[in-house]
């Protein structure tokens, strides 16, 4: 006996709608709802009646250079994983042979631990008496005080957080990459260089722009990072919204920033067009 | 929950009373609330309907020994409880929190079932300003008349019609000395050895009081010229800054800290484990703070929890708690009980022209307070 199709589909998704519905949407409603409200000093935080006034406080041009430093971070980020992220990708997958799965492993291992107990480790690494700054010491290279507290800690700590978001599609991309391409490449008279640029990189494009997208998104909402390894100037988007809730200081508010930040995120999912959807 | 169950329930029992505009407000809280299915946003509900202390009587909604006791960790001495039971045969349940936001969250559910917690007086402000607490029986606290004046005449509770002092301390400055020297004020911040190290407190009130201090004003300000003056003494103060931060304990006990703003408490914790750390009073001044015995609205022994008030106010019981935490004691009559060395401290026991410069965080009302925060981001983002 065939079941009706539409019974089958609920069945199917009905465990993963249900889910989304009460732990994503739900919150997500209720974020929007607070965006909405008045600010409360009780413990209610947010109030009736209704108002916009959040939205003009997020547009004060005051938090430009904040969001301007989000983005920085974000994009110095994403660089600088897909510079370190492409490289192991394509060993793996080209060279990878029977170690691939153990490989692939590894790169997950940190994931198994907690990520704010691995930043407080990068916290006493990058202490003034900590190991970077001791060993940067013997060849010159050190800084009074050490590294923390700096733009290059903040970004560091985002970099190796988000690195595996980014060496997982880029691997799935090189591994399906046909290589014979490269040698037909090399047989047609382009150098390496050339191969690169016109084979390789146009071959591996979908796997660059989700190992991308999964790596700017986090890395632009991000806040313990900032807060942990950055100091009085590093304050992110992230870590700004968490400020208006943390300290009780205005929910509204930082609603309705992280709405706006949503937005944002939403319009450059929107733009990844077609090639990105092969991937993500 | 509850306490938007309590709201939508109020909604119904105003019966035919005249439509408020507040009344307004709530039934669109509660379409509101029916429309989206969450329990996001509601009204703000009133506080000043609360009747005088005096009128008040205190009774035991469940008739048992019983207490539950909400208090911070490691902050009673060993035999506090079980002297208490000793004296009134009440058995007490203790719990613990680490932090107000902590004890916060469970208050303002309303379903937690304390008799009893302890705020700090910022917090005491806010479970204020939205209803959580029930006002005390004074009858059944004779003792109260052991308190400080200071802790009777306070601006954060007047009278004590909500709330009895558990024990106080002072925001000033916790440094290295083996790194910095003596510290006597806030010029410490432009000290070489301090510089992009230093913390200031991630707390609005209690970071702009930095720079209102340093400029000469009073740190409960209600003048906004004075306020803006503070937001740019801070934002240059900042470049010489390395966090904003109230998590100093451990920084502080490493060195990796050598300068920070602090409560006395955790100074002296800090001390506790490296005994480098140093605490002062700044000469320009400071706040003081305190933590305080409230009994929660919806409490189910509160005469039980107005007994254990009344049982800690006794001069005995009083000191053998200050001299088992190390803080300074509200109770005037506990002093001759008190170790003279603790009494002796200038940092734990401020003497009176000190004290002058270390007033409480007032209530400056809603608008002030969020003119206060505002400023606070500013200072956070500039």
């Amino acid at each position: 006996m065939a079941r009706p199709r539409w019974l089958v589909a609920t069945g199917l998704l009905a465990p993963t709608g249900l889910w989304l519905g009460l732990f994503f949407l739900a919150p997500l409603a209720l974020v929007v709802q607070f965006s909405f409200a008045t600010r409360d000093t009780g413990v209610a935080r947010a109030v009736l009646p209704w108002t916009t006034q959040a939205y003009a406080t997020a547009m004060d041009p005051a938090f430009l250079p904040i969001f301007g430093r989000t983005l920085a971070y974000a994009c110095a980020t994403t660089a600088l994983c897909l510079l370190l992220g492409f490289p192991l990708a394509w060993f793996i997958a080209r060279h990878g042979g029977r170690y691939r799965t153990a490989l692939l492993a590894a790169v997950l291992v940190p994931f198994w631990s907690s990520y704010l107990a691995r930043i407080y480790a990068w916290k006493a690494l990058l202490d003034g008496e900590g190991l970077v700054n001791t060993l940067l010491g013997h060849v010159g290279l050190d800084r009074e005080g050490g590294f923390l507290l700096t733009h290059g800690a903040v970004v560091l700590g985002l970099t190796y957080g988000f690195l595996p978001f980014m060496v997982l599609p880029l691997y799935v991309a090189c591994e399906r990459f046909d290589h014979r391409l490269v040698e037909a490449s090399h047989d047609l008279g382009h150098g390496r260089a050339s191969t690169f640029l016109r084979v390789v990189l146009p071959g591996v494009a979908p796997g660059v722009l989700a190992g991308s997208l999964l790596v700017l998104v986090p890395s632009a909402g991000d806040f313990v990072t900032p807060r942990l390894l950055g100091g009085v100037d590093q304050s992110t988007f992230g870590s700004v919204i968490d400020d208006q809730f943390r300290g009780g200081n205005n929910w509204p508010l930082g609603s309705a920033m992280a709405v706006l930040l949503l937005v944002l995120v939403a319009l450059v999912l929107v733009l990844r067009g077609k090639r990105g959807e092969d991937v993500l | 929950m509850t306490e938007q169950n309590l709201r939508i329930a109020r909604l119904w029992d105003t019966g035919n009373a005249r439509v408020t505009r507040r009344a307004v407000l709530r039934s669109t809280a509660f379409f509101a609330l029916a429309a989206t299915g969450a329990c996001g946003v509601g009204s703000a509900p009133s506080t000043t309907s609360a009747p005088p202390a005096s009128k008040v009587k205190a009774t035991n909604a469940r008739a048992e020994p019983r207490l539950n006791f909400y208090n911070w960790t490691d902050y009673i001495a060993d035999d506090t409880l079980s002297g208490f039971t000793e004296a009134s045969g009440v058995e007490v349940t203790y719990d613990n929190f680490s932090t107000n936001d902590e004890m916060e969250a469970k208050i303002a559910s309303g379903a937690a079932g304390y008799d009893l917690v302890v705020p700090s007086d910022n917090f005491l402000r806010r479970f204020l300003r939205s209803g959580l607490l029930s006002p005390l029986d004074h009858d059944l606290l004779p003792n109260l008349g052991n308190l400080e004046r200071r802790f009777t005449e306070a601006d954060y509770d007047p009278g004590n019609q909500y709330s009895v002092p558990w024990a106080w301390g002072t925001t000033g400055l916790a440094y290295s000395a083996s790194q910095l020297g003596e510290v006597t004020g806030f010029s410490a911040y432009d000290l070489a050895a301090a510089q992009g190290r230093a913390t200031i407190l991630d707390e609005a009130r209690d970071g702009l009081a930095v720079g209102l201090l340093m400029l000469g004003h009073d740190p409960n300000t209600t003048d906004e010229g004075q306020l803006a003056e503070a937001v740019t003494a801070l934002l240059e103060l900042k470049k010489k800054l390395g966090q904003i931060t109230s998590d100093v304990i451990e920084p502080l006990t490493s060195g990796q800290v050598p300068l920070a703003q602090a409560y006395s408490g955790d100074a002296f914790q800090a001390r506790d484990t490296n005994p480098d750390v140093a605490y002062a009073i700044p000469t320009e001044g400071g706040l003081s703070y305190v933590d305080l015995l409230c009994v929660p609205k919806d409490a189910p022994h509160a005469e039980n929890a107005h007994r254990f008030i009344d049982y800690v106010l006794e001069p005995e019981v009083g000191a053998a708690l200050a001299n088992a935490i190390r803080y300074g004691s509200p109770n005037e009559a506990a002093k001759p009980f008190i170790e003279p060395e603790l009494l002796d401290d200038p940092l734990v026991y401020p003497s009176a022209e000190q004290l002058a410069k270390l007033p409480f965080t007032k209530d400056l009302g809603a608008d002030v307070e969020a003119r206060y925060a505002d400023a606070w981001t500013r200072v956070k983002t500039g």
